[in-house]
């Protein structure tokens, strides 16, 4: 399934995920070396997806750790069911337990909470090692990095109540960032690092046609060419495949056959989300955007 | 030694400096006891006698030697450093406010009793005669007004002699940010209990709850990010700002630097690593624009563009260094000078012409400009220096208050 390069880049396309050959070989070799994939890029690029399509094609589970600033070894790691054992230890009060009964019932597996770094590897212990995906690192702070470095370099977590849990097998390892900052190069080192770009106009257009198959040829093409023209102004945000696939299913529900400057200025907050960059293009830009967009659409087919 | 000595000034061992010094330093010790800080009045004879050992005119030694001293807790660093700059200050045309409250109320809600102003009684009756404040009290120390007529001296008129002096002047200045509050905890006297540290402590009491360990919130310095002019106007101080920039990304957390001529460029990690001087020959290789003129417009769109996203998350300050000769178009420079304000904790504007005198920002660029910031300092000598370090260490939890530029034109 990913033995070479070529059978990557199938198995990505069999499970709908368009990738050019740097990414598949970029993942060829993670899941080769068993190195953690860091992918950065702009937003609505893809990053997350490849996740869930990696989990799906290797018939596996997805453990999914969303970063956020303040996130915490009890939030990410495990954490004691503190009401639990309360109750409990009351109960072994009035029952009249000793100390050392108290102390062994009240840390045992039954009361631990497992977060998803350790859901992560406790299925890996067991034989069956998921993807974890931990998605936009750099909204973490990097208090949080150096955790994460220790556990990603040993694959290992240590509770002291009840013991190491190793993972043999460690488990697939996809780390996003939006780049909102840097991420310390010692964490990066320990990855195969990859940038996502926007796509080429082909690359984009078969995405389209595979995430939005109710689009007429024609229509997707334009969709495209529109959108990648777009990129090419002066925009504080581009807009990113996502946004591509958004507007092509915007259009479908609107029951649109194809593109008028009338509806894109009704539909463009589905691709534009600043208030600034909706302003800079007016209509007569719209048109002319439209008008560039018919020939390469054309000059594509 | 034909004054009287006091009684409180020690044993015979103790030196004697004759004018101020001794007073100003039971002052001092006094201060950071109001500020809670954990000084027993038997270290002061110490100190005193630490002084004589050093050379007092370094204030930088003085600093430590005091510190040493007198923090016993780190804890209390922040509150010394506080009140070692308060105090200590060179300039005697800078009157300082006794009124510490203000610098410490958010650190510490516990504690009120502060040191108020010094002819009031104190707890212990026999200091009640000591002299009341007057300002000549705070101007210390003889061999450090030697450094006066450096510290007013324009960059752009020194001499590479004198650079010399400035740039290990600056180094020895206490560079700090202001403080943010994170997201996250720490042990400590907070409101939130610890629960997972209470279990594990109060099992050896057999499942009492004797202890109730709290969290606080983990405070964490403010990112600061150095937007620099390095256009033909501004070539004059173009070296000093350098190493200015060099400074700070080396004794701060985390600092992020540009330049701009006609195009911005990153030199973080050029600054970081390299000495100035190699630094500034490779972004002269680099930035090819040193003597062309200034869009600054243009580069703070650049910036806010490409930029703005990664580096001013988490309440960064923005040090904005310029003098406002705008040759681009002044509506990209409100509007990208607007973006930039809204993005920053604080955006500060250091301006070498403010320090002339007359000198008033008419010029397009600068008039377009200064709405959109919350701070205008100048920057062209020493003093200057010292004064934004003073105001970088103030850039509390409060946001500034802003106006909405925009709406009043």
């Amino acid at each position: 399934m990913f033995e070479t390069i070529d059978a990557t880049l199938e198995t990505l396309r069999e499970q709908n995920y368009i990738a050019e050959r740097g990414l598949a070989t970029a993942i060829f070799l993670a899941l080769r070396l068993r190195k953690p994939i860091f992918f950065e890029g702009e937003a609505g690029v893809g990053k997350t997806e490849i996740a869930k399509v990696l989990a799906s094609a290797l018939n596996t589970r997805l453990i999914r750790m969303q970063c956020y600033e303040g996130l915490d070894s009890s939030a990410a790691l495990y954490e004691w069911n503190y009401p639990q054992q309360l109750l409990y230890l009351r109960m072994l009060e009035a029952s009249g337990a000793s100390r050392e009964e108290m102390r062994a019932n009240l840390f045992t597996r039954e009361f631990l909470q497992a977060r998803p770094l350790l859901q992560a590897l406790e299925l890996s212990a067991n034989g069956t090692p998921p993807v974890l995906l931990i998605d936009e690192l750099d909204r973490a702070d990097e208090e949080f990095e150096a955790f994460l470095l220790e556990i990603l370099s040993d694959f290992q977590v240590t509770i002291p109540e009840l013991g190491t849990v190793k993972a043999e097998h460690p488990p697939i390892v996809i780390i996003t960032s939006n780049r909102t900052r840097e991420i310390h190069d010692a964490l990066k080192r320990r990855c195969i690092y990859f940038w996502i770009d926007y796509p080429s106009f082909q690359k984009e257009l078969s995405i389209v046609r595979a995430k939005a198959p109710h689009v007429e040829p024609s229509l997707a093409r334009l969709i495209t060419a529109f959108v990648q023209e777009l990129r090419q102004l002066d925009l504080f945000k581009a807009p990113g495949i996502a946004e591509t696939i958004d507007w092509a299913s915007a259009l479908i529900a609107l029951d649109q056959k194809t593109l008028s400057p009338e509806i894109v200025e009704e539909t463009i907050g589905v691709i534009l989300k600043y208030q600034d960059d909706i302003e800079t293009i007016n209509r007569a830009t719209f048109q002319a955007i439209l008008d560039r967009a018919r020939i390469n659409a054309e000059l594509q087919a | 030694m034909s004054e009287p000595r006091g009684a409180y000034l020690g044993d015979e061992n103790t030196p004697y400096y004759g004018g101020k010094l001794l007073e100003n330093l039971l002052l001092f010790g006094r201060l950071c006891r109001g500020l809670g800080m954990q000084v027993t009045a038997n270290v002061m004879p110490d100190v005193a006698h630490a002084l004589s050992l050093i050379e007092i005119g370094r204030r930088q030694d003085a600093y430590h030697a005091m510190r040493a001293l007198m923090v016993s807790r780190q804890r209390d660093l922040p509150l010394f450093d506080e009140a070692f700059n308060l105090f200590w200050q060179p300039e005697a045309n800078n009157p300082v406010s006794m009124d510490v409250r203000s610098l410490v109320e958010p650190r510490r809600k516990k504690r009120k009793q502060f040191l108020l102003p010094m002819g009031s009684t104190p707890d212990d009756e026999t200091e009640a005669n000591l002299p009341p404040l007057d300002e000549n009290l705070i101007a210390l120390i003889p061999t450090y007004s030697a450094l006066e007529r450096l510290r007013y001296k324009d960059f752009a008129e020194m001499t590479g002699g004198e650079l010399e002096a400035v740039k290990r002047l600056m180094e020895r200045l206490p560079w700090s940010l202001g403080e943010r509050r994170s997201r996250r905890f720490v042990a400590g006297e907070g409101a939130q209990f610890d629960l997972r540290r209470a279990f594990r402590r109060n099992m050896r009491y057999g499942g009492e709850f004797l202890f109730l360990p709290t969290r606080q919130i983990k405070i964490k310095p403010r990112p600061l990010v150095m937007i620099c002019d390095i256009s033909g106007s501004m070539e004059r101080y173009t070296r000093v700002l350098m190493q200015f920039a060099h400074t700070l990304a080396n004794s701060m957390y985390q600092v992020e630097s540009f330049v701009f001529a006609t195009h911005l460029t990153r030199v973080t990690r050029l600054i970081r690593r390299r000495s100035v001087d190699a630094a500034l020959r490779e972004v002269g290789v680099t930035v090819r624009d040193w003597g062309g003129g200034t869009k600054i417009g243009e580069t703070l769109k650049e910036f806010n563009y490409r930029w703005a996203r990664r580096v001013l998350g988490r309440g960064a300050v923005t040090l904005l260094i310029t003098d406002g000769w705008d040759r681009g178009d002044p509506d990209v420079l409100s509007e990208e000078a607007e973006r930039l304000q809204l993005s920053s904790y604080r955006v500060i504007w250091l301006n070498p012409l403010l320090a002339s005198a007359g000198y008033e920002p008419l010029t397009r660029g600068a008039a377009v400009l200064l709405p959109y910031v919350d701070d205008f300092l100048p920057i062209a000598n020493l003093a200057n220096l010292e004064m934004l370090a003073r105001l970088l260490w103030q850039v509390k939890w409060q946001r500034p208050e802003r106006k909405r530029a925009s709406a009043g034109i």
